[in-house]
């Protein structure tokens, strides 16, 4: 039966080997189609190949052999129509807020006025309004993050690829950082996928987890996650919710 | 910060005053001790002050300034160094940047650099002297060419560290190649790139007074030396000396300002703030 939904991403058969001198299979025939609007999330142990997966999907890695589509054209390099937030801090420490955030724009040759004005909305929509002239330096982790996730949606990429944008968080602003990610999506509905490690996260996030075997990554189980939205901290704790979880902990349980 | 500069100027004025007593101390009586003729070359020099007292000093300080001799010559050696260290930049840096990005640019150059790299551009002052004579051109190529070789290797290693997220995250959100050069390779470089300036400058100042000591035309500080070694006149030396000294460590401050604006947007350890 033909889904109804749009695809738009088609991952079939990639296989990842970083050569070197103990060469490394990270993937292993991993097949994978992403939806128009969904939030997709990875979730998997460290060295699970998620990373390398995202990353192919970027354009930044070719695979070893395998194809990636998208919207039924193969990847070949990067491209702000995909956009990308780092696990590693990534935000351009010489860079105010200001011209961080508008600097995919600049690089489209966007005009000044449309700039100041697409910034001026990121910069309320993640609320750092007043630190549009500070540098990185005086903002925290978390802001950060933020910085860099409202930088990628300066460009209204057609997907936004997170890989672990929060792992290098505390709890407490972790979980502030989900809200935010999540009422994000829910006004801007963009294809996402989110890897993460913090089955939490990809449940409370995502409409569907997709759950890797250890190294070599290969798909072990899908899990459609139907709570409703908005999601919420009462979300978190609903019989549903921890029903979810029980059966990911199971999938894993099982590798 | 405040309180830091404080007492780092203490401790600086501290450390100079105490040597500056000893001396007037150790002066005074090695004038009475240290012999006023000496043996030198084939003859016998009268009336050397080896170790000068402070008047000594003075009144040569205010004859050096007052005939005029020794501003023209810190205009003269100054400009020197200021025009080979950015001629030596204007050459270095871009080549530097350029080998950083582009291998087969790096196949052809990495062997000179790694050989001048441990060759001091004074072994060139021969050389240089008969391709481009006794004048200007060759003291400013000298200097210059000291600096090329400090700010190439700070460049190209300042680009080389530049972290790759930053190059991939600008080139996910669709910059090209000039463009990541000018707002991602550049700023991110730069504190490198200072940083090998302000070396090169120290270098530049070792190497202009050692190009003027043996080539001499008047009047520069390289100059002054020389001529008071053959005098011999041991107070014009020592004023030559602290003048070369306060120079560099002027040019030094400059150059720390710049690097401290030109990376204010750095995260800093409390130590260095």
């Amino acid at each position: 039966m033909p889904d109804p939904r749009r695809r738009r991403l088609e991952i079939r058969d990639v296989t990842h080997v970083y050569e070197g001198k103990t060469a490394t299979r990270a993937l292993d025939g991993v097949s994978l189609d992403v939806f128009e609007n969904e939030f997709l999330a990875i979730v998997g142990p460290v060295g699970s190949g998620k990373t390398t997966l995202v990353r192919i999907v970027a354009g930044f890695l070719t695979p070893s052999s395998g194809v990636v589509l998208w919207d039924g054209a193969p990847v070949a390099g990067p491209s702000p129509e995909r956009g990308y937030v780092f696990q590693e801090e990534a935000i351009f420490p010489w860079m105010t807020v200001r011209d961080n955030l508008q600097f995919g724009l600049l690089a489209q040759g966007v005009p000044a006025s449309e700039r100041e004005k697409i910034v001026a909305e990121l910069v309320t929509l993640i609320g750092l309004e007043g630190y549009e002239r500070a540098y990185p330096k005086e903002l925290s982790g978390g802001m950060s993050k933020m910085v860099e996730v409202a930088r990628v949606l300066a460009t209204d990429p057609a997907i936004l690829l997170l890989d672990e944008p929060f792992g290098l968080l505390d709890a407490q602003t972790r979980s502030k950082m989900q809200d935010q990610l999540s009422r994000l999506w829910e006004e801007k509905r963009k294809t996402v996928i989110l890897v993460t490690h913090d089955i939490e996260e990809a449940i409370y996030l995502a409409d569907r987890v997709v759950v890797f075997t250890p190294r070599p990554g290969r798909v072990q189980a899908e899990v459609v996650v139907d709570l409703p939205r908005p999601r919420s901290l009462e979300t978190r704790f609903s019989p549903a919710f921890l029903e979810l979880k029980r059966s990911i902990w199971k999938e894993i349980g099982r590798a | 910060m405040n309180g830091l500069w404080r007492r780092r100027l203490w401790r600086a004025l501290l450390s100079v005053g105490a040597l500056a007593v000893l001396y007037g101390i150790a002066s005074e009586i090695g004038s009475a001790l240290l012999p006023r003729r000496i043996w030198m070359v084939a003859h016998y020099l009268e009336d050397v002050e080896l170790l000068p007292p402070y008047r000594s000093l003075l009144e040569e300080t205010v004859f050096l300034i007052q005939s005029g001799i020794l501003p023209r010559s810190v205009l003269v050696s100054t400009a020197r160094v200021f025009e080979g260290l950015a001629l030596g930049a204007a050459v270095g840096v871009p080549l530097g940047l350029s080998m950083a990005r582009a291998a087969r640019l790096e196949c052809l150059l990495d062997p000179w650099v790694t050989f001048f790299r441990f060759t001091p551009a004074l072994a060139l002052l021969p050389l240089y002297a008969l391709w481009f004579g006794l004048g200007e051109l060759s003291k400013i190529l000298l200097i210059a060419t000291a600096v090329a070789v400090v700010t190439l290797l700070g460049a190209y290693q300042g680009v080389r560290d530049v972290p790759r997220v930053y190059l991939e995250a600008a080139k996910s959100l669709g910059a090209s190649k000039g463009l990541i050069l000018r707002k991602i390779v550049w700023p991110a470089a730069l504190p490198q790139i200072f940083s090998s300036l302000r070396i090169a400058l120290g270098l530049a100042w070792v190497t202009v007074v050692v190009a003027e000591l043996i080539k001499a035309t008047m009047p520069s500080l390289g100059y002054l030396l020389a001529l008071a070694g053959a005098y011999p006149r041991v107070p014009t030396i020592a004023v030559g000396i602290v003048t070369i000294g306060l120079l560099v460590l002027a040019c030094d401050a400059v150059a720390l300002g710049c690097y401290a604006v030109a990376t204010r947007w750095m995260k800093r350890s409390p130590a260095h703030a």
